[in-house]
């Protein structure tokens, strides 16, 4: 659409710990960083109607939602500090249990990381064109409503 | 042509994740044509968007352009 770069977020499966793990660790060579914020979303076992989510299938408009994703991370990186931040989403199936979202920001001092991190993760909830489906155990599913 | 797509529960209601259409002149008189071709839209609380960008009031809609009918998000 315009010069900006794209970058993507989607994985196909869940956030796995090693690559979280992996993450932290690439940035042992960016000393000027002096606190990191991470929020990891996982996929909730609700019970409903005495029907247990035993998984969500995430859906997206994804080239919708990797423009918007541009655009929320320019006005994060307008509004705090940041050195870098680094966001991960799951699309398809994700188990209970399971990671679906890796937000990950880095500042000189803590405060940047952990306000950017809670804007974004509010900001990819609410306007992100990402669509979840809770599998119930058994048969059946119901569509995701975000608080 | 229109690209038309839906997503999320709209793509279970309607059968389809997208389809094309003719040209259709604004977003007012496709999503008529849209709720007629497929009644569940009627009773949903939907988001469009026209080449990815939301629009909230009624918009023109260009040659090739692709329209997005969504249900509200529910990421993370």
């Amino acid at each position: 659409m315009d010069k900006k770069k794209v970058k993507n977020i989607f994985t196909e499966g869940p956030v796995e710990a090693a690559f979280i793990a992996d993450s932290i660790a690439k940035h042992a060579t960016k000393t000027s960083i002096g606190g990191h914020s991470i929020f990891l979303g996982q996929v909730r076992a609700d019970m409903v109607d005495g029907k247990q989510v035993e998984a969500i299938e995430y859906t997206s408009h994804v080239e919708m939602a990797l423009e918007t994703m541009s655009a929320i991370r320019e006005d994060i990186f307008a509004k705090y500090a940041l050195t870098c931040m680094h966001v991960h989403h799951s699309l398809g199936i994700i188990k209970a249990g399971e990671i679906c979202l890796f937000v990950f920001t880095s500042s000189k001092h803590r405060k940047d990381a952990i306000d950017a991190c809670t804007a974004c993760v509010e900001r990819i909830k609410a306007e992100l064109p990402v669509w979840g489906k809770e599998i119930f155990e058994g048969e059946g599913y119901q569509w995701k409503i975000n608080n | 042509m229109i690209e038309v797509m839906f997503f999320g529960q709209f793509k279970d209601a309607t059968g389809v994740s997208s389809i094309m259409v003719e040209e259709v002149a604004n977003t007012d008189m496709l999503i008529q044509m849209m709720k007629k071709r497929y009644p569940a839209l009627e009773s949903s609380t939907y988001m469009i968007a026209v080449n990815n960008a939301m629009v909230t009031e009624n918009t023109i809609i260009r040659h090739g352009s692709k329209v997005a009918f969504m249900p509200p998000f529910s990421g993370g």
